[in-house]
Protein backbone atom coordinates (compact mmCIF):
# COMPACT_ATOMS: atom_id res chain seq x y z
CA UNK A 1 0.00 0.00 0.00
CA UNK A 2 1.95 2.75 -1.45
CA UNK A 3 0.93 6.36 -0.17
CA UNK A 4 2.65 8.87 -2.01
CA UNK A 5 1.57 11.48 0.53
CA UNK A 6 4.77 13.72 0.35
CA UNK A 7 4.65 13.57 -3.24
CA UNK A 8 1.81 15.61 -4.01
CA UNK A 9 2.90 19.19 -4.12
CA UNK A 10 -0.23 20.77 -2.45
CA UNK A 11 0.07 18.38 0.54
CA UNK A 12 0.37 20.25 4.05
CA UNK A 13 1.15 18.42 7.05
CA UNK A 14 0.13 19.72 10.54
CA UNK A 15 1.94 20.04 13.71
CA UNK A 16 0.97 20.02 17.28
CA UNK A 17 -2.00 22.41 18.17
CA UNK A 18 -2.55 23.47 14.12
CA UNK A 19 -5.47 23.61 12.21
CA UNK A 20 -6.24 23.69 8.16
CA UNK A 21 -9.31 23.78 6.31
CA UNK A 22 -8.94 23.18 2.48
CA UNK A 23 -9.53 20.76 -0.66
CA UNK A 24 -5.45 19.75 -0.55
CA UNK A 25 -4.24 16.76 0.65
CA UNK A 26 -3.90 17.30 4.94
CA UNK A 27 -1.45 15.20 7.25
CA UNK A 28 -0.39 14.94 10.38
CA UNK A 29 2.16 12.47 11.92
CA UNK A 30 2.87 10.73 15.28
CA UNK A 31 -0.90 11.12 17.02
CA UNK A 32 0.02 9.68 20.65
CA UNK A 33 -2.89 11.06 22.88
CA UNK A 34 -3.47 13.87 20.75
CA UNK A 35 -6.52 13.47 18.92
CA UNK A 36 -6.74 14.47 14.73
CA UNK A 37 -10.47 15.67 13.99
CA UNK A 38 -11.27 15.73 10.11
CA UNK A 39 -14.13 17.42 9.38
CA UNK A 40 -15.49 16.59 5.67
CA UNK A 41 -17.92 18.21 3.46
CA UNK A 42 -18.38 15.91 0.53
CA UNK A 43 -20.37 18.05 -1.73
CA UNK A 44 -17.55 20.32 -1.79
CA UNK A 45 -14.53 17.75 -1.59
CA UNK A 46 -13.72 20.59 1.34
CA UNK A 47 -12.24 19.54 4.59
CA UNK A 48 -10.85 20.48 7.95
CA UNK A 49 -8.62 18.96 10.06
CA UNK A 50 -7.21 19.67 13.82
CA UNK A 51 -4.15 17.96 15.84
CA UNK A 52 -5.81 18.38 19.15
CA UNK A 53 -3.30 18.16 21.91
CA UNK A 54 -6.09 19.00 24.84
CA UNK A 55 -9.21 19.01 25.83
CA UNK A 56 -10.06 22.42 27.39
CA UNK A 57 -8.70 25.47 26.17
CA UNK A 58 -9.77 27.78 29.48
CA UNK A 59 -10.00 30.98 27.54
CA UNK A 60 -6.67 30.35 25.58
CA UNK A 61 -7.38 31.43 22.36
CA UNK A 62 -4.23 32.04 20.65
CA UNK A 63 -3.77 28.17 19.26
CA UNK A 64 -6.90 27.51 18.40
CA UNK A 65 -6.09 23.78 17.10
CA UNK A 66 -4.31 23.11 20.11
CA UNK A 67 -7.83 22.27 22.27
CA UNK A 68 -10.60 20.34 21.57
CA UNK A 69 -13.25 23.23 21.88
CA UNK A 70 -11.79 25.85 20.07
CA UNK A 71 -10.53 23.47 17.55
CA UNK A 72 -14.14 22.57 16.70
CA UNK A 73 -15.20 26.09 16.72
CA UNK A 74 -12.14 27.11 14.12
CA UNK A 75 -12.92 24.48 11.79
CA UNK A 76 -16.48 24.34 11.88
CA UNK A 77 -16.13 28.13 11.18
CA UNK A 78 -13.73 27.90 8.50
CA UNK A 79 -15.97 25.36 6.68
CA UNK A 80 -18.56 27.38 6.57
CA UNK A 81 -16.82 30.40 5.30
CA UNK A 82 -14.95 27.85 2.69
CA UNK A 83 -18.50 27.31 1.59
CA UNK A 84 -19.20 23.98 3.63
CA UNK A 85 -22.64 23.34 5.60
CA UNK A 86 -23.26 22.21 8.27
CA UNK A 87 -25.76 19.41 7.56
CA UNK A 88 -23.29 17.91 5.01
CA UNK A 89 -20.55 17.88 7.31
CA UNK A 90 -19.19 14.31 8.77
CA UNK A 91 -16.33 13.87 10.87
CA UNK A 92 -13.68 11.29 11.65
CA UNK A 93 -11.68 10.79 14.71
CA UNK A 94 -8.65 9.59 14.99
CA UNK A 95 -6.12 9.45 18.48
CA UNK A 96 -6.75 9.51 21.54
CA UNK A 97 -4.02 6.55 22.37
CA UNK A 98 -1.94 6.16 26.38
CA UNK A 99 1.45 5.77 25.32
CA UNK A 100 2.44 5.54 28.82
CA UNK A 101 1.03 4.96 32.08
CA UNK A 102 2.10 7.93 34.72
CA UNK A 103 1.12 8.26 37.88
CA UNK A 104 -2.10 7.98 38.69
CA UNK A 105 -3.11 11.66 39.50
CA UNK A 106 -2.14 12.31 36.15
CA UNK A 107 -5.79 12.10 34.38
CA UNK A 108 -5.66 9.93 31.16
CA UNK A 109 -5.47 12.97 28.18
CA UNK A 110 -6.47 10.69 25.51
CA UNK A 111 -9.16 9.37 26.91
CA UNK A 112 -10.68 13.23 27.95
CA UNK A 113 -9.49 14.06 24.24
CA UNK A 114 -11.54 11.97 23.15
CA UNK A 115 -14.46 12.51 25.27
CA UNK A 116 -14.39 16.32 24.38
CA UNK A 117 -14.20 16.14 20.89
CA UNK A 118 -17.33 13.56 20.80
CA UNK A 119 -19.68 15.31 23.30
CA UNK A 120 -18.73 18.80 21.30
CA UNK A 121 -19.54 17.17 17.51
CA UNK A 122 -22.57 15.59 19.32
CA UNK A 123 -23.95 19.12 20.69
CA UNK A 124 -23.43 20.56 16.86
CA UNK A 125 -25.29 17.31 15.45
CA UNK A 126 -22.12 16.01 13.04
CA UNK A 127 -22.59 12.61 12.74
CA UNK A 128 -18.83 10.37 13.05
CA UNK A 129 -18.66 8.64 10.01
CA UNK A 130 -15.34 6.73 11.37
CA UNK A 131 -13.28 6.39 14.22
CA UNK A 132 -10.21 4.81 15.25
CA UNK A 133 -9.63 6.04 18.96
CA UNK A 134 -7.77 4.88 22.00
CA UNK A 135 -5.24 2.05 22.71
CA UNK A 136 -1.54 2.09 22.94
CA UNK A 137 -0.67 2.55 19.61
CA UNK A 138 0.64 5.70 17.93
CA UNK A 139 -0.65 6.57 14.73
CA UNK A 140 0.05 8.94 11.74
CA UNK A 141 -3.01 10.15 9.56
CA UNK A 142 -3.33 11.29 5.72
CA UNK A 143 -6.64 12.99 4.00
CA UNK A 144 -7.56 13.32 0.61
CA UNK A 145 -10.49 15.61 0.53
CA UNK A 146 -11.72 14.90 -3.06
CA UNK A 147 -15.17 13.13 -3.68
CA UNK A 148 -15.85 11.13 -0.70
CA UNK A 149 -12.49 11.42 0.74
CA UNK A 150 -9.81 8.82 1.13
CA UNK A 151 -8.24 8.32 4.49
CA UNK A 152 -5.17 6.66 5.39
CA UNK A 153 -3.95 5.67 8.99
CA UNK A 154 -0.54 3.83 9.76
CA UNK A 155 0.24 2.63 13.22
CA UNK A 156 3.10 2.37 14.51
CA UNK A 157 3.05 -1.10 14.48
CA UNK A 158 3.50 -1.25 10.49
CA UNK A 159 -0.18 -1.81 9.88
CA UNK A 160 -2.39 0.82 7.49
CA UNK A 161 -5.77 1.39 7.49
CA UNK A 162 -6.90 2.48 3.74
CA UNK A 163 -10.56 4.05 3.36
CA UNK B 1 10.90 31.61 25.39
CA UNK B 2 13.84 32.89 23.72
CA UNK B 3 16.96 31.29 24.88
CA UNK B 4 19.51 34.02 24.97
CA UNK B 5 23.45 32.27 24.07
CA UNK B 6 24.50 32.50 27.51
CA UNK B 7 21.38 30.19 28.74
CA UNK B 8 22.15 28.21 26.04
CA UNK B 9 25.76 27.71 26.61
CA UNK B 10 25.30 26.80 30.22
CA UNK B 11 22.41 24.60 29.78
CA UNK B 12 24.64 22.48 27.07
CA UNK B 13 27.05 22.25 29.42
CA UNK B 14 24.81 21.77 31.63
CA UNK B 15 23.69 18.71 29.92
CA UNK B 16 27.01 17.62 28.94
CA UNK B 17 27.96 16.44 32.70
CA UNK B 18 24.72 14.55 32.77
CA UNK B 19 25.21 12.91 29.58
CA UNK B 20 28.72 12.43 30.24
CA UNK B 21 27.87 10.75 33.28
CA UNK B 22 25.23 8.95 31.48
CA UNK B 23 27.55 7.66 28.96
CA UNK B 24 30.02 5.79 31.79
CA UNK B 25 27.62 4.05 33.42
CA UNK B 26 26.27 2.86 29.80
CA UNK B 27 30.10 2.20 28.85
CA UNK B 28 30.45 0.59 32.18
CA UNK B 29 27.53 -1.82 31.31
CA UNK B 30 28.47 -2.80 28.15
CA UNK B 31 31.98 -2.60 28.82
CA UNK B 32 32.91 -0.60 25.76
CA UNK B 33 33.69 2.82 25.10
CA UNK B 34 30.73 5.08 24.28
CA UNK B 35 31.14 8.24 22.03
CA UNK B 36 29.17 11.06 22.98
CA UNK B 37 27.83 14.68 20.83
CA UNK B 38 27.81 18.02 23.16
CA UNK B 39 24.52 18.60 23.77
CA UNK B 40 21.90 20.48 21.55
CA UNK B 41 19.68 22.98 23.12
CA UNK B 42 16.36 24.48 21.17
CA UNK B 43 13.34 25.99 21.94
CA UNK B 44 10.68 24.53 19.67
CA UNK B 45 7.73 25.47 18.50
CA UNK B 46 5.53 23.10 19.62
CA UNK B 47 3.58 23.13 16.03
CA UNK B 48 7.38 22.41 14.46
CA UNK B 49 8.08 19.37 16.65
CA UNK B 50 7.04 16.65 14.21
CA UNK B 51 10.61 18.66 12.27
CA UNK B 52 12.72 17.30 15.08
CA UNK B 53 11.38 14.16 16.01
CA UNK B 54 9.93 11.90 13.69
CA UNK B 55 7.67 9.38 13.40
CA UNK B 56 9.86 6.50 13.24
CA UNK B 57 9.45 3.65 15.53
CA UNK B 58 12.02 3.79 18.52
CA UNK B 59 11.95 2.52 22.52
CA UNK B 60 12.08 5.71 24.70
CA UNK B 61 12.16 5.22 28.42
CA UNK B 62 10.33 7.98 30.16
CA UNK B 63 11.12 9.96 33.75
CA UNK B 64 9.00 12.55 35.29
CA UNK B 65 12.04 14.90 36.97
CA UNK B 66 10.90 14.93 40.66
CA UNK B 67 12.89 16.34 43.61
CA UNK B 68 12.71 19.99 44.55
CA UNK B 69 10.41 20.71 41.99
CA UNK B 70 7.66 18.45 42.45
CA UNK B 71 6.80 18.23 38.43
CA UNK B 72 10.39 18.83 36.86
CA UNK B 73 9.53 18.12 33.00
CA UNK B 74 10.73 15.12 31.67
CA UNK B 75 13.57 13.41 30.44
CA UNK B 76 13.91 10.77 27.79
CA UNK B 77 16.11 7.85 26.72
CA UNK B 78 15.14 7.02 23.35
CA UNK B 79 16.96 4.33 21.08
CA UNK B 80 16.04 2.06 17.83
CA UNK B 81 14.93 -0.85 18.15
CA UNK B 82 18.06 -2.88 17.12
CA UNK B 83 19.53 -0.62 19.84
CA UNK B 84 17.85 -2.79 22.29
CA UNK B 85 17.98 -5.91 20.93
CA UNK B 86 22.08 -6.07 20.76
CA UNK B 87 21.82 -4.00 24.44
CA UNK B 88 19.71 -7.22 25.75
CA UNK B 89 22.43 -9.26 23.83
CA UNK B 90 25.59 -7.78 25.13
CA UNK B 91 24.27 -8.14 28.63
CA UNK B 92 22.50 -11.60 28.57
CA UNK B 93 25.77 -12.90 25.47
CA UNK B 94 22.85 -13.78 23.14
CA UNK B 95 23.56 -12.89 19.55
CA UNK B 96 20.28 -13.14 17.77
CA UNK B 97 19.31 -9.64 16.49
CA UNK B 98 17.04 -10.35 13.70
CA UNK B 99 13.99 -10.79 16.39
CA UNK B 100 10.89 -9.37 17.40
CA UNK B 101 11.56 -6.89 20.96
CA UNK B 102 10.23 -9.79 23.90
CA UNK B 103 9.57 -8.76 27.50
CA UNK B 104 13.15 -9.22 27.93
CA UNK B 105 14.40 -6.31 25.78
CA UNK B 106 11.59 -4.34 27.64
CA UNK B 107 12.80 -4.96 31.01
CA UNK B 108 16.31 -4.70 30.03
CA UNK B 109 15.43 -1.22 28.20
CA UNK B 110 14.03 0.35 31.30
CA UNK B 111 16.69 -0.90 33.11
CA UNK B 112 19.41 0.79 31.47
CA UNK B 113 17.72 3.76 30.48
CA UNK B 114 16.64 3.88 34.79
CA UNK B 115 20.68 3.32 35.26
CA UNK B 116 21.83 6.26 32.67
CA UNK B 117 19.30 8.51 33.84
CA UNK B 118 19.95 8.11 37.39
CA UNK B 119 23.35 9.34 36.57
CA UNK B 120 22.65 11.52 34.73
CA UNK B 121 20.15 13.83 37.15
CA UNK B 122 22.49 12.70 39.77
CA UNK B 123 25.57 14.40 38.14
CA UNK B 124 23.70 17.84 37.59
CA UNK B 125 21.73 18.17 40.38
CA UNK B 126 25.20 17.94 42.46
CA UNK B 127 26.59 20.32 40.20
CA UNK B 128 24.00 22.44 41.40
CA UNK B 129 23.46 21.74 44.82
CA UNK B 130 19.96 20.64 44.20
CA UNK B 131 18.19 17.33 44.61
CA UNK B 132 16.46 15.71 41.56
CA UNK B 133 15.12 12.58 41.38
CA UNK B 134 14.08 10.30 38.00
CA UNK B 135 9.92 8.82 38.37
CA UNK B 136 9.74 4.88 38.43
CA UNK B 137 9.94 4.82 34.40
CA UNK B 138 7.46 4.19 31.56
CA UNK B 139 8.15 2.69 28.50
CA UNK B 140 7.01 3.08 25.12
CA UNK B 141 7.45 1.30 21.94
CA UNK B 142 6.20 3.73 19.36
CA UNK B 143 6.40 6.63 16.84
CA UNK B 144 8.79 8.67 17.78
CA UNK B 145 6.36 12.14 17.97
CA UNK B 146 3.65 9.91 19.20
CA UNK B 147 5.40 9.46 22.27
CA UNK B 148 7.03 12.74 22.76
CA UNK B 149 3.75 14.65 21.26
CA UNK B 150 2.23 12.84 24.77
CA UNK B 151 4.70 13.97 27.32
CA UNK B 152 3.97 17.23 26.18
CA UNK B 153 0.87 17.36 26.45
CA UNK B 154 0.78 16.27 29.99
CA UNK B 155 3.67 19.39 30.18
CA UNK B 156 2.15 22.07 28.29
CA UNK B 157 -0.95 23.85 29.72
CA UNK B 158 -0.83 27.73 27.66
CA UNK B 159 2.64 27.56 26.68
CA UNK B 160 3.88 27.03 23.07
CA UNK B 161 6.69 25.85 22.54
CA UNK B 162 9.00 23.16 24.71
CA UNK B 163 12.93 23.31 25.19
CA UNK B 164 14.56 19.82 23.98
CA UNK B 165 17.87 18.89 24.76
CA UNK B 166 19.32 16.37 22.91
CA UNK B 167 22.51 14.63 23.03
CA UNK B 168 23.29 11.55 20.66
CA UNK B 169 25.52 8.24 22.32
CA UNK B 170 27.40 6.15 19.99
CA UNK B 171 29.29 2.84 20.53
CA UNK B 172 31.01 1.16 17.15
CA UNK B 173 30.82 -2.21 19.13
CA UNK B 174 28.42 -3.05 19.63
CA UNK B 175 26.74 -0.52 16.79
CA UNK B 176 24.15 1.42 18.96
CA UNK B 177 22.67 4.70 19.25
CA UNK B 178 20.40 6.47 21.74
CA UNK B 179 19.74 9.98 22.46
CA UNK B 180 18.85 11.51 25.61
CA UNK B 181 16.40 14.21 25.67
CA UNK B 182 15.19 16.60 28.48
CA UNK B 183 12.32 19.04 28.40
CA UNK B 184 12.03 21.09 31.79
CA UNK B 185 8.82 22.69 32.39
CA UNK B 186 9.32 26.33 32.44
CA UNK B 187 9.81 26.31 36.66
CA UNK B 188 12.56 24.15 35.98
CA UNK B 189 13.95 25.81 33.75
CA UNK B 190 13.95 29.13 35.53
CA UNK B 191 15.93 28.15 38.30
CA UNK B 192 18.18 25.70 36.43
CA UNK B 193 19.11 29.11 34.35
CA UNK B 194 19.32 31.22 37.57
CA UNK B 195 21.89 28.46 39.48
CA UNK B 196 23.84 28.61 35.87
CA UNK B 197 24.06 32.15 35.80
CA UNK B 198 25.02 32.33 39.49
CA UNK B 199 27.64 29.53 38.90
CA UNK B 200 28.90 31.31 36.12
CA UNK B 201 29.31 34.82 37.52
CA UNK B 202 33.26 35.46 37.44
CA UNK B 203 34.37 35.77 41.18
CA UNK B 204 35.18 39.30 43.05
Amino acid sequence: MENNFFSEETAVILGLGEFQVGKCPMGTIGLGSCVALILHDRRRSLAGLAHIMLPESRGSVDRPGKFADTAVSALMEEMERAGGTKFAITAIIVGGASMFEFSANALNIGERNIAAVKSLLLERGIKIEYEEIGGRVGRSVYYWPEGKGHLIIKRADGTCVDI
Amino acid sequence: MELDSIQKDALSEFGNIGAAHAATSLSQMLASPIEMTVPEVQAVDIAEMYNYIGSEVSAMVVFQIQGEVEDGGYIVVSMPKETVIRLTNQMLGTTDIDREIDEMDRSAAIEIGNIMISAFLDATAELLGIVMLPSPPALAIDMAHAAFASIVAQMVGDVNDVLIFNTELTSEAPPIYGSIYMLPNPELMQQLSLMLQRLMEPLV
